[in-house]
């Protein structure tokens, strides 16, 4: 490089020379001589600089390889420490999640708005003509510290007459990792009964919750405060079992503990027209008691499939030593195909079928009986393509005892077909056309007809990638 | 009852006592992961991705299965970058491994040893779609990164696994010659492909193109994750045409309407390229992944 520099100067001081001598008054022949000398003097320039310039290029490129291969193949220029605290939220996102989803629907049926309310059971369906705020959720979720993870939900509702209503869906905080595969969840939360029940409004396939459900466990599902464990058994296959203890009373734990309002059957807190006393619980013998058992089964690359058993046992207030018993089985089989885009194409089965035995009145009484309810949904979603789900449901429900079945609402035997198409435009957001028809005994013409149209926006961290 | 309870209980403990006995039990998010765990574990390691190579790893679903997975395994090797946002974090709730939590030596997040690309400056909102303020995390289709990922990989296995760390330096040595070798191959073969103005399904090859010198130039999806509309694609027919871009790149697992309709109008080939290892048959090695993509690259680009 230093040669190219010395050739480079001495030409200049030898072009400001023939500048100085390329004096008029020369004699001719030395004019041209040196204008010769100083073309090629001129091209030999060119050449070396064209030569240094390519020879400058080479080296670049050569430079640039050599630092290329020693950071990417020999030495990562930017390994650094991933169990440095810093680094902590980074791939878990912001610390604490923080999630708004509004579920609202416009209906119209053929039955009324009294008729609607009771064939709509759930106190987040959508259950009268017109519009209904069927459920605003805040929740609010983080690890705690290295020991917990807590979430809350909060939900605002519209009722009726325009009250706004606040209710704590869900409070709990769960343990993140305790020897021997258990996890001990406590505060206010779903009970782990079914596949259904636990889950919040905006997840569900359908515009309503299931009518066995409503029945069984009320409009708001089965919640209550209480403590579970969760044991993750060591075999080959997922299988976890659950066990757990809640509060009976309140009006959240319906078929237990609920205070109904006198002999009136319509009321849904009120079963089979019995007269409910006022018990509350004394000791650990007046709480709710569950178990659930899960299994996990990949069948196949595409196939997968749940099955669970769930149990039931607390007192009512019927009586005073008086039991409920609820059983309960899920299965849930999903196919997915080999290529699937953002989850599309699938197809979904989703059954449930679940038995009550209502203990009613105490032995003393003469009107005692045990009240046997039972019912089944089942329901099939099928992701056409991107975006789009088609889903259609299947109920039924029957009781039998009690004053009479007939004219109860919440105790008929009735039966439901749902048909319903779903559009996600992103995860986040959501329209959904479902049409119902019913079939039920204590309404006067013995069916109905609604349609609804059902959308649902979702803010924050909280419903990320749901399907 | 009471019985059946006992040997249910019986029969889940024994089952439990016969588990196989790997020197480290590994769990990745990816296949492409667990191709280079593989290579660098060995026999020894025990490697299990939790998604298949064929489905795109930012829509997988939380399934009882993985649950399994995760609780038993040393190390979580995850890409990171918000990538697994969507199933992970409850799946390593339910989990319930204190070996493989955020923070824990057996919990590997890869974004950390890469640069990104793609990082979002400024504010970032879902009015923009599905973009990755972290940066985009595809980034394990620049071969270059493949050997960043290979390194912290031994190194953090021989940390886990002191007894192993001189066999997994050597294999990481072997990695990273045969990827060397490979690079400069790729880079020859693709040698037409370089500087050529491109056209993506999703933002998800930048850094398959910024390894080998061509540039995406727009998106058949309007926005990241947002299904291309009418209007969008009479727009990609007008600047195919006005720009003379020659090739469409997109992964095997979304919808060919679009990219049909625009070969139909403006006759740009198209290459359907695997992005992960397993995304198509017979490609089982990190190396494999790559050997397909050039070779696919070569035969229907390079025009």
């Amino acid at each position: 490089m230093f040669n190219h520099l010395h050739r480079i100067t001495s030409m200049g001081i030898l072009m400001g020379a023939c500048a100085i001598f390329s004096l008029p008054g020369l004699a001719a022949e030395d004019s041209s001589l040196l204008r010769q000398q100083l073309i090629e003097l001129q091209q030999q320039m060119q050449q070396s600089q064209q030569a240094y310039q390519s020879r400058l290029q080479a080296l670049e490129q050569r430079l640039k390889q050599l630092e290329l291969e020693k950071i990417t193949l020999a030495n990562p220029a930017i390994v650094r420490d991933q169990t440095s605290p810093s680094d902590l939220p980074s791939s878990q996102g912001s610390p604490l999640r923080i999630g708004l989803s509004g579920l609202f629907a416009a209906g119209g049926s053929t039955a009324d708005n009294d008729e609607l309310e009771d064939l709509q059971g759930g106190g987040h369906d959508p259950n009268r003509n017109g519009f209904t705020v069927q459920n605003v959720e805040l929740s609010l979720g983080a690890t705690v510290d290295p020991y917990f993870d807590a979430q809350a939900n909060i939900i605002f509702l519209v009722d009726r007459e325009g009250e706004t209503e606040v209710e704590l869906e869900e409070a709990f905080m769960t343990t993140r990792h305790l020897p021997w595969g258990l996890q001990v969840k406590g505060g206010q939360y779903f009970t782990e009964f079914g596949r259904q029940n636990p889950q919040h409004p905006h997840t569900w396939a359908f515009a309503d919750q299931p009518v066995v459900l409503s029945r069984f466990f009320g409009g708001d599902g089965l919640r209550s405060q209480g403590a579970r464990v969760s044991w993750l058994a060591p075999t080959p296959w997922y299988s976890e079992l659950y066990l757990g203890a809640q509060n009976a009373n309140g009006e959240t734990v319906t078929s237990f503990l609920a205070e109904g309002a006198g002999g009136d059957p319509t009321d849904p807190e009120n079963i089979g027209g019995h007269v409910l006393i006022d018990r509350d619980g004394r000791d650990q013998s007046d709480l709710l008691y569950s178990a659930r058992w899960l299994n996990g089964f990949d069948l196949s690359d595409t196939l997968s499939m749940n099955v669970g058993f769930s149990g039931l046992i607390g007192p009512n207030t019927s009586g005073r030593s008086t039991e409920t018993t609820i059983v309960g089985t899920d299965v849930y089989l999903k196919w997915q195909p080999a290529y699937v885009q953002r989850g599309f194409p699938f197809v979904s089965w989703h059954t449930e079928v679940l038995q009550r035995h209502y203990e009613a009145g105490d032995s003393a009484d003469p009107t005692q009986e045990t009240l046997k309810d039972w019912g089944l949904f089942s329901q099939v979603l099928w992701g056409l393509r991107p975006g789009w789900v088609a889903g259609l449901r299947a109920e039924f429900a029957e009781a039998d005892g009690g004053v009479s079945t007939d004219d109860d609402p919440f105790r008929d035997r009735r039966k439901r077909l749902s048909p319903n198409l779903t559009w996600y435009p992103s995860e986040y957001s959501k329209l959904r056309l479902q049409y119902n028809r019913d079939w039920a005994e204590h309404l006067d013409g013995g069916n109905a007809d609604s349609l609804f149209l059902q959308m649902e926006f979702s803010l924050g961290s909280h419903a990320a990638h749901t399907f | 009852m009471k019985q059946c309870i006992k040997h249910a209980l019986l029969l889940f403990l024994l089952v439990g006592a016969v588990n196989s006995e790997a020197a480290l039990r590994v769990v990745t998010t990816t296949e492409d992961l667990a191709a280079i765990a593989r290579a660098i574990g060995g026999a020894g390691v025990d490697v299990v991705s939790l998604t298949p190579g064929t489905r795109d790893p930012h829509f997988a679903e939380a399934k009882p299965s993985m649950i399994r997975k995760v609780s038993r395994a040393d190390l979580l090797i995850l890409i990171g970058a918000d990538m697994e946002i969507g199933w992970l974090p409850p799946l390593l709730q339910s989990a319930r491994n204190g070996r493989v939590q955020s923070g824990k030596a057996g919990y590997l997040d890869l974004s950390l040893v890469v640069p990104l690309l793609g990082k979002m400056a400024g504010p970032v909102s879902r009015a923009m779609g599905d973009v990755h303020a972290k940066g985009n995390p595809h980034y394990w289709l620049d071969p270059r990164n493949g050997a960043r990922m290979a390194r912290a990989i031994a190194i953090r296995f021989g940390e886990l696994d002191p007894p192993g760390q001189a066999d997994y330096q050597t294999r990481l040595a072997a990695f990273e010659q045969t990827l060397k070798q490979k690079l400069k191959e790729w880079q020859t073969t693709l040698s037409l492909i370089r500087g050529q103005a491109v056209i993506a399904y999703h933002t998800s090859f930048i850094y398959l193109a910024d390894a080998f010198g061509f540039s995406i130039v727009d998106e058949v999806e309007p926005m990241p994750g947002i299904a291309p509309s009418a209007a969008h694609l009479s727009q990609l027919v007008q600047q195919i045409k006005s720009e003379q871009i020659d090739l469409l790149i997109m992964e095997p697992y979304y919808e060919r309407r679009s990219a049909r309709y625009l070969h139909d109008q403006t006759g740009i080939r198209i290459a359907v390229l695997p992005q992960s290892v397993g995304a198509l048959p017979k490609i089982e090695t990190y190396v494999d992944l790559f050997d397909r993509i050039v070779a696919i690259l070569s035969q229907t680009g390079g025009g």
